[in-house]
């Protein structure tokens, strides 16, 4: 019978699939995005599991808040890859230390 | 639950069964004599200038910005059109107030000519 | 069983996916993979009843996120970034963490579903259950402050995307199509009316 342990499985694999990819991924940073996005599906995947748990459509009305704001968020966070691109000619996560003092 | 997604089921089965017997068709009697110079890129006759996959203008990208709200937005109408019944006038309002916030920003994008291509 | 098996399948794929977008060296092949992902969490979640958000996850993310991770991966300059010098360096810290990571919580939610009365089985819906409209039920009445929100978030990122990409080009040619069709004969042409002239 699958259940919420399943998709809590799957969701805790995806979630530590991510992060391992934002460790390994450190030259890019479109790939770091893309981690991020797979992050949030891990999240929302435990929200679809526990609300379908407990016969309770609030997780599900979460979820698309979470779908929202990410798509607002990619949005926002490559437009600034964009103009980064554009400046510094590099999407290069190390390369980026101006800050650094 | 899953006897519901038969027809679609029927339907993938038909659609794969078509592309696989078209392509299948296309392998069994076309004459595959594939070398380098045939499968790489054909610019009237001189060699390619550049890679295939050449840099995009910025401007799609503004585009498609404006199409993930916009698509959003319609992702937010659905549920609202099938639940009419049940949220009634205080719904009604609610999603006015959302497409009137999205309106002022279709209307600063206009304004801006992000719409305009050049 | 069925749907144990298609279960199985969904999220053998799913996890490929995901491994496909932190190994590929190629950004256009990771979001791909990505795609791929999508794909199969939407089938995943189709399988748990969840059928609305399935959707919403292939028409958004699917059909416009991903589209526009790929815009931006080919606006940038692809060849200067397909070297991927760091990814032997950090591997091994990467994968040991995320080794840790599912070691644990999978114990926990296993030790959780050992000693739990329930079975973790989901809600039988009732009969004539709709989800996009026990969704919208509350998404308009319950949530309605969290849905305003929404579209402020999506008004800012309107603002957002315009004013960090958008570039007037100076000095650009342009076609003003209004004044060329209000532009009316007696405005550009002037006639004159002259005394034919003798022939000489």
């Amino acid at each position: 019978m699958i259940g919420l342990y399943h998709y809590l499985t799957i969701s805790a694999i995806l979630f530590a699939l991510a992060v391992a990819g934002i460790f390994i991924n450190r030259r890019n940073l479109i790939v770091l995005l893309m981690c991020i996005e797979l992050v949030l599906l891990a999240v929302n995947f435990n929200f679809v599991a526990f609300s379908r748990y407990l016969g309770d459509e609030t997780g599900q009305a979460f979820v698309f808040f979470i779908l929202t704001v990410a798509a607002a968020e990619a949005a926002i966070g490559l437009a600034i890859l964009v103009v980064l691109f554009r400046n510094r000619r590099s999407i290069n996560v190390q390369e980026l230390d101006s800050m650094k003092g | 639950m899953l006897e519901n997604y038969l027809p679609i089921l029927i339907f993938l089965g038909i659609a794969a069964l078509v592309g696989l017997v078209l392509m299948g068709l296309g392998f069994l009697f076309g004459r595959g004599e594939k070398d380098a110079e045939k499968l790489s890129a054909y610019e009237c006759g001189f060699e390619p200038f550049e890679d295939t996959r050449m840099k995009f203008d910025v401007r799609y990208y503004l585009v498609a910005i404006l199409f993930i709200i916009f698509d959003l937005e319609i992702a937010f109408l659905f549920p609202w059109a099938v639940s009419l019944d049940l949220v009634g006038g205080f719904g009604l309002v609610a999603m006015g107030i959302f497409l009137a916030v999205l309106v002022v920003g279709f209307i600063y994008e206009w304004k801006k000519g992000a719409l305009e291509w050049d | 069983m069925f749907q144990a098996i298609l279960f199985y399948t969904f999220a053998a794929v799913l996890i490929g996916a995901a491994m496909g977008v932190i190994f590929s060296r190629n950004p256009v092949h990771a979001v791909m993979f990505l795609v791929l992902a999508f794909f199969q969490s939407s089938l995943l979640w189709l399988l748990a009843e969840a059928e609305f958000l399935a959707i919403v996850l292939i028409l958004v993310y699917v059909g416009a996120v991903m589209v526009l991770f790929l815009f931006v991966v080919m606006m940038i300059d692809i060849n200067v970034e397909r070297v991927q010098g760091g990814l032997v360096r950090y591997a091994p810290l990467g994968l040991v963490i995320a080794g840790l990571m599912v070691v644990e919580l999978v114990q926990l939610i296993w030790a959780r579903s050992r000693f739990e009365v329930a079975t973790g089985g989901f809600a039988a819906t009732p009969e004539g259950y709709s989800n996009t409209e026990a969704l919208g039920a509350i998404l308009y009445t319950e949530h309605v402050y969290a849905f305003e929100i929404a579209a402020v978030i999506l008004l800012l990122a309107i603002v957002a995307a315009i004013s960090l990409t958008m570039r007037k080009r100076e000095g650009l040619k342009v076609q003003n199509i209004t004044s060329q069709v209000a532009a009316r004969a007696k405005d550009r042409v002037r006639v004159v009316k002259m005394e034919a002239e003798k022939r000489q």
